[in-house]
């Protein structure tokens, strides 16, 4: 038996080094920033909502960001009525943390600032409850769940070609078993949310007013206008035109729209 | 000249042939002139200074009677001699040029014919001035004008102009009625007459530097509605004139005529131009002119529910009334009723001039704030023929109290509204205070070679663990067995030794009895000399061997030693090696 244990343990430091890998990711660069946000936030304040956005906005600049940052900064803008950078803000705010309430109220606030009244789409009950599920947890948490997840896995597994008890045996076989299935969720979970970033573009609308038209062309049939703060999905361009969709399922091409990417990878 | 000369002659030599013979018939015809113009009359007066009968003109074949015969009698005496003249007259106008003969008229005097001469007249080209200028119509066609004063004639489209009629007349011609027999329809253009109440004559009007009446018959504003040519149509009047005419009254006054006379401005050509398309503003809605444009709310902040007005305003000069005010466009929960249009316009020789205005009532549905985002206007000024446009500034409505948007969720209207389930909560919350910020940029750690590193990891060490377990376990395993198999092996050997002499009693007892200890010895670690066999059955019940085991064993060295030292005895040498060497697999497993 304490044989057993000594070629296990011989293990040991190749789980410590690997786990090192892990640990970097989830802990890192927090630290000197706070004081801007904070500062930001006493302007804020007293009002001083220009000073408060600057100050957010330098966070933003030296490479730092949070779900509360934006979130303050989406503040500032709606008390400056500058609607499409509040949407903007907001909807950032909610991809990094998308079940935060105050996040969705104050975003919502937002939007009715907008000049359009765009009918979202009906979702099923399983779209809901997809969402709900894929929303419970951000996207790198996943992936770093999928890690654990296997290496849980493995340990259980270990257990059970290592142990001789009859009883241990069983038990570590059926649970590395369960967990093997946990993890095969996790990744496919994972890989559909990244399929899905990489295929799902989101931006806001900058310009005041844009025509969206049916053809990447003048020649096509005016379909609707839109104004600023409309959020809209990317779907393909075409020199300076560029093919979206809103809430409502609508699509069609606006030219030399003023976008901002919801998405960073995208900004260029 | 030479027939004109001989004309002469004869008419001398018949002057004196009526002087000389008193009481001749006298039988002539007089023209009023031998060389007159195309378009200018002539009078004929045929003369006789008898009583005469059965008058025949001559057929006046190049000729078109314009009046007559008028006839004319005479009759005076002067001292005592009666003198007589009867006169038929006729007013003739030549069909044609060149020289025309006016043939001879016959008269029947006492029963005798007489003929005039024929005589030849000159027709040349139409003359200017047709008539003398005593004449009616000239005096009407010198003294009376009726003008068009247009104020531009090249005109932007949509920029107003002006149009006055004015009626010219002066001495002597005096106008007594005026009836319009043809009024401009202004076709093309947007038109408002200028109502006049009665018109006035204006003693110091000029016309082209001379001194005139004036009297303004119309004003009328336009606004071209398309570009190009225009014409204008005419104004026709129908004047009734009062003329002097040639004769005198009694008193040596100019005796008036009343006659009709038809005047007309004749066409108008407007050039519109085209507002220019450089520069033009895409919300351009066709307003030109000069004007201010701005928004009012009349209300600011205000509860849910509650309405206020926005109104659009533009005022100004310019074609107010032929242009469409911007729209206003507000958040989507603002509900916006149909805008109010009024007008305030007062069209006057300067054009529309004043405001005009939409009036939205606007209602609320939640609190929160809604910028009203600013309205432009763009308009032509035509005066620096630039387009220019005009921004509202940025309006903020704050709407307090009342309902959020929360409590109208049950509505059915505006349950499908996302929004309206969103901020079912209140009010519009504070910042958040504290943070923990994170890199932007950070690794995506899905698919990265770190996160492929961590998931090939846990399945190597898994391989591993399995080979490890394959090989070394199982190895480890033989170690702690090898003692056991030895035992085994040798319990085999020794009791291998007794079966070699199965035959031989004593040998084999011997060798079996031996066998037991030695195997004894090596399991229990102990020497043969201290062997007895109450310390063996200690030894192996100490061991946790069984005691019927311990029993069996110690029974059959017993049965050994027996069969040793008594040999005859009834022993069964198999039944006895049986027993051992089961006895030994027994022991070896309790072991």
């Amino acid at each position: 038996m304490k044989k057993y244990l000594r070629t296990y343990g011989s293990l040991l430091p190749v789980i410590v080094f690997f786990s090192m890998l892990l640990v970097p990711s989830l802990s890192s660069g927090q630290a000197s920033m706070e004081p801007l946000f904070e500062e930001g936030n006493t302007a804020y304040n007293e009002g001083d909502y220009n000073k408060a956005i600057a100050l957010y906005e330098q966070t933003l600049k030296l490479g730092q960001h949070s779900a509360a940052l934006y979130y303050n900064l989406g503040n500032a803008y709606y008390r400056l009525n500058n609607v499409a950078e509040s949407i903007y803000y907001f909807e950032k705010a909610k991809r990094l943390n998308p079940k935060d309430s105050d996040i969705q109220i104050n975003s919502a606030f937002a939007r009715n600032m907008t000049i359009d009244a765009i009918e979202f789409l009906p979702e099923s009950q399983l779209a809901q409850l997809k969402k709900r599920l894929f929303n419970s947890l951000s996207f790198n948490s996943w992936s770093i769940l999928t890690v654990v997840l296997l290496w849980v896995f493995v340990g259980l597994f270990l257990g059970y070609l290592l142990f001789n008890s009859t009883q241990l045996k069983r038990s570590f076989f059926f649970s590395s078993l369960g967990v093997l299935l946990l993890f095969s969720w996790s990744f496919l979970i994972t890989f559909s949310i990244n399929q899905q970033e990489k295929n799902t573009q989101f931006a806001i609308l900058f310009s005041n007013q844009i025509d969206i038209w049916s053809e990447p062309n003048q020649q096509g049939e005016l379909l609707f206008t839109l104004h600023e703060g409309t959020k809209v999905q990317l779907l393909d361009d075409l020199e300076e035109w560029q093919k979206i969709r809103i809430a409502n399922g609508s699509e069609g091409w606006i030219k030399n729209a003023s976008l901002r990417a919801l998405n960073e990878t995208i900004i260029k | 000249m030479m027939r004109s000369h001989s004309i002469r002659i004869l008419f001398c030599f018949l002057v004196l042939g009526a002087l000389s013979l008193q009481g001749q018939v006298t039988f002539e015809a007089k023209v009023s002139k031998k060389r007159l113009g195309l378009n200018e009359r002539l009078r004929v007066d045929f003369q006789m200074n008898e009583n005469g009968d059965n008058f025949a003109p001559p057929a006046f074949a190049d000729f078109q009677v314009v009046s007559g015969p008028q006839q004319a009698v005479s009759r005076s005496w002067v001292n005592g001699v009666q003198s007589f003249s009867k006169t038929y007259t006729y007013f003739l106008t030549p069909k044609k040029k060149g020289k025309l003969k006016l043939g001879q008229a016959e008269v029947t005097i006492s029963g005798e014919v007489y003929k005039t001469s024929a005589v030849e007249i000159q027709v040349t080209e139409a003359v200017k001035k047709p008539n003398d200028p005593n004449n009616v119509d000239n005096i009407i066609d010198g003294n009376i004008h009726l003008v068009a004063e247009i104020s531009k004639t090249n005109p932007y489209l949509n920029e107003g102009i002006t149009v006055i009629y004015k009626l010219y007349f002066r001495n002597p011609i005096s106008v007594s009625d005026v009836a319009e027999l043809e009024s401009p329809s202004y076709g093309d253009f947007w038109s408002h007459l200028i109502k006049i109440g009665r018109a006035e004559i204006n003693m110091r009007g000029s016309y082209k530097g001379e001194p005139y009446n004036e009297v303004i018959w119309r004003k009328a504003v336009l606004y071209p509605q398309k570009t190009g040519k225009l014409t204008l149509e005419p104004l026709t009047l129908n004047l009734s004139l009062s003329v002097p005419s040639n004769r005198k009254d009694l008193f040596g006054r100019r005796i008036l005529t009343q006659t009709q006379k038809i005047i007309t401005t004749g066409k108008n050509v407007i050039r519109v131009k085209e507002l220019p398309e450089s520069n033009k503003p895409n919300d351009f809605s066709g307003a030109v002119g000069q004007f201010d444009f701005d928004v009012i709310l009349d209300k600011y902040a205000l509860k849910a529910s509650e309405s206020f007005q926005a109104k659009i305003k533009v005022n100004g000069k310019g074609n107010l009334k032929l242009f469409n005010l911007p729209t206003i466009s507000v958040p989507n929960t603002l509900e916006v009723y149909e805008p109010e249009h009024d007008e305030k316009v007062k069209i006057t020789l300067s054009g529309m001039q004043g405001s005009i205005e939409d009036n939205y009532t606007i209602v609320p549905q939640y609190q929160g704030k809604y910028p009203i985002p600013p309205v432009q206007f763009s308009y032509f000024d035509p005066k620096s023929a630039t387009y220019k446009t005009l921004t509202s500034q940025d309006l903020i409505v704050d709407v307090f109290d009342g309902p959020t948007a929360g409590t109208s969720r049950n509505e059915t209207t505006l349950s499908e509204r996302k929004q309206v389930i969103e901020t079912a909560d209140n009010t519009f919350r504070f910042i958040k205070l504290n943070t923990k910020l994170s890199p932007i940029h950070q690794e995506i750690f899905w698919m990265s070679s770190r996160f492929w590193i961590l998931l090939i990891t846990p399945l190597f060490i898994l391989l591993t663990g399995y080979l490890l377990k394959l090989f070394v376990l199982e190895k480890t395993e033989d170690v702690t067995t090898r003692k056991q198999r030895r035992a085994q092996q040798l319990a085999k050997k020794y009791l291998s030794s007794a079966k070699k002499v199965f035959n031989d009693q004593a040998l084999f007892y011997e060798a079996l009895e031996r066998a037991l200890h030695n195997y004894l010895k090596a399991k229990l670690k102990i020497e043969t000399t201290e062997m007895s066999k109450s310390k063996i059955e200690r030894l192996l019940v100490e061991k946790k061997v069984n005691k019927e085991t311990a029993l069996d064993y110690v029974a059959v060295i017993e049965n050994c030693e027996r069969a040793r030292y008594a040999p005859g005895s009834s022993v069964n040498i198999e039944e006895d090696f049986e027993k051992a060497s089961k006895l030994i697999a027994t022991i070896d497993r309790q072991l």
